[in-house]
């Protein structure tokens, strides 16, 4: 009897020991795991984290030590510039037509206008029907990140005017435009563009980096903004928007034949 | 049902996160539409809002502190929801870029109360994640108890362990 009962007693112990390591060692297999997994956690939301700023930054300024490209001239003999303030003619002196363009650099639409329309319109300053008057504003000067390139732009593209590299350097911004929300071109980078558009006057880097027409660009603009003849519906009732081109006074609606219209 | 919250709001944050970071430009347009940040903070916030947003979702999607990633979760919707509300109370006219994209539009384009109504159903997987977080598959699982929530009225017995 007394066998039995000390077999049964050390069954008991053995089987409590026996749970007691279990248990031990369920926990401290719990705490390995929980190690693995705080482990793989920080792991991954600093490889997110250092990976995400160095993408978004670099992304964002991916127009960093970009050299813009210069496009060749393609104006007509007899074609030329004149600037008058914050306003640029481009065109034969002895043109019968005039129209105005509103346009923003930073402005993405703007750049569609000119890939769908530069070609037409050109061709009808080379042959001497047309003068455009071109205003670059500066309506999207906060869009860029640092804020300022559509200013610093329209600035520059004014100096560009005043060597007559007016056009070369408005096409070579805008086929290269940054991207809103990002970085633009700043002045270094402006000024090597108007030399690769072959401006050798010194003139030209000391108004892009002193903003020589910065004040006059603003009060064109301002006025500009509040013209009510200037204004469209763009679905946010009547309001001022880039690009928008005026002839005879009148805002032209840019369906596909608006240059043929305007000419005629 | 607790899995499908925890799955479904993680794609979501994975998406829309997803979507921001694969267009930054676009991203600091949206948020400075919204107008509520002074300028110095719109790029800061513009690079860590998807980044947030991809961090819950991967946690979700792991299953890994989903009670408090749902509560973060909640509380970020609740910023979003706000901004959203109050763009709308200003009468300005953007896109809230949610799921990418954002920025000025025509009023007549607006959408506040679906993007609110929308926000608002993803919150509501974030509670009903705060309340059950135990879910399938879950990295969660995985470290408390092996035991796997028997259905979907199973109650969080792990709560001591936490």
């Amino acid at each position: 009897m007394g066998g039995a009962e000390r077999n049964a007693r050390k069954r008991k112990q053995q089987q409590t020991a026996a749970r007691s390591v279990a248990q031990a060692r369920g926990v401290a297999g719990g705490d390995k795991k929980k190690v693995v997994a705080i482990t793989v956690a920080v792991v991954v939301l600093a490889a997110l984290v250092i990976g995400g700023v160095i993408w978004t930054t670099s992304s964002k300024d991916s127009t960093e030590g970009k050299v813009i490209g210069a496009q060749t001239g393609t104006s007509a003999p007899g074609v030329v510039e004149k600037r008058d303030g914050a306003v640029v003619t481009v065109g034969k002196p002895e043109a019968k037509k005039t129209i105005d363009v509103y346009a923003d650099f930073l402005c993405p639409v703007c750049k569609q206008f000119e890939e769908s329309f530069k070609g037409q319109i050109e061709e009808h300053v080379n042959n001497g029907t047309l003068q455009v008057r071109y205003h670059m504003l500066p309506m999207l000067n906060q869009r860029s990140d640092p804020p300022g390139y559509s200013l610093d732009s329209a600035n520059a593209s004014l100096a560009a005017a005043d060597a007559g590299k007016f056009l070369a350097f408005h096409d070579a911004l805008f086929k290269d435009q940054p991207e809103e929300g990002g970085r633009g071109f700043d002045k270094a980078q402006l000024i090597k563009l108007g030399q690769d558009v072959g401006i050798s006057d010194p003139a030209f880097a000391l108004k892009v980096n002193s903003g020589a027409y910065e004040q006059e660009i603003q009060d064109a603009y301002k006025k500009i903004a509040g013209d009510p003849s200037l204004q469209q519906d763009f679905g946010n009732g009547p309001g001022f928007g880039t690009p928008t081109v005026t002839a005879n006074g009148q805002v032209v609606k840019l369906e596909q034949d608006w240059v043929q219209k305007v000419v005629s | 049902m607790g899995t499908l919250a925890r799955l479904g709001l993680a794609a979501v944050w994975l998406v829309s996160g997803a979507l921001k970071i694969s267009d930054p430009g676009q991203t600091y347009i949206a948020v400075q539409a919204f107008d509520v940040l002074p300028d110095g903070l719109v790029r800061p916030v513009a690079i860590a809002m998807p980044l947030v947003e991809l961090a819950l979702g991967l946690f979700l999607l792991a299953g890994f502190v989903t009670r408090w990633v749902s509560v973060l979760s909640v509380l970020l919707l609740a910023v979003l929801i706000a901004a959203i509300a109050q763009s709308w109370a200003r009468g300005l006219s953007i896109d809230c870029g949610c799921f990418g994209g954002g920025g000025q539009i025509a009023s007549d384009q607006t959408q506040y109360p679906q993007e609110i109504a929308r926000d608002l159903g993803f919150a509501l997987l974030g509670v009903w994640l705060i309340v059950r977080p135990r879910t399938w598959l879950s990295v969660d699982g995985w470290l408390g108890n092996s035991r796997a929530p028997a259905d979907d009225d199973y109650v969080d017995i792990a709560e001591g362990n936490e």
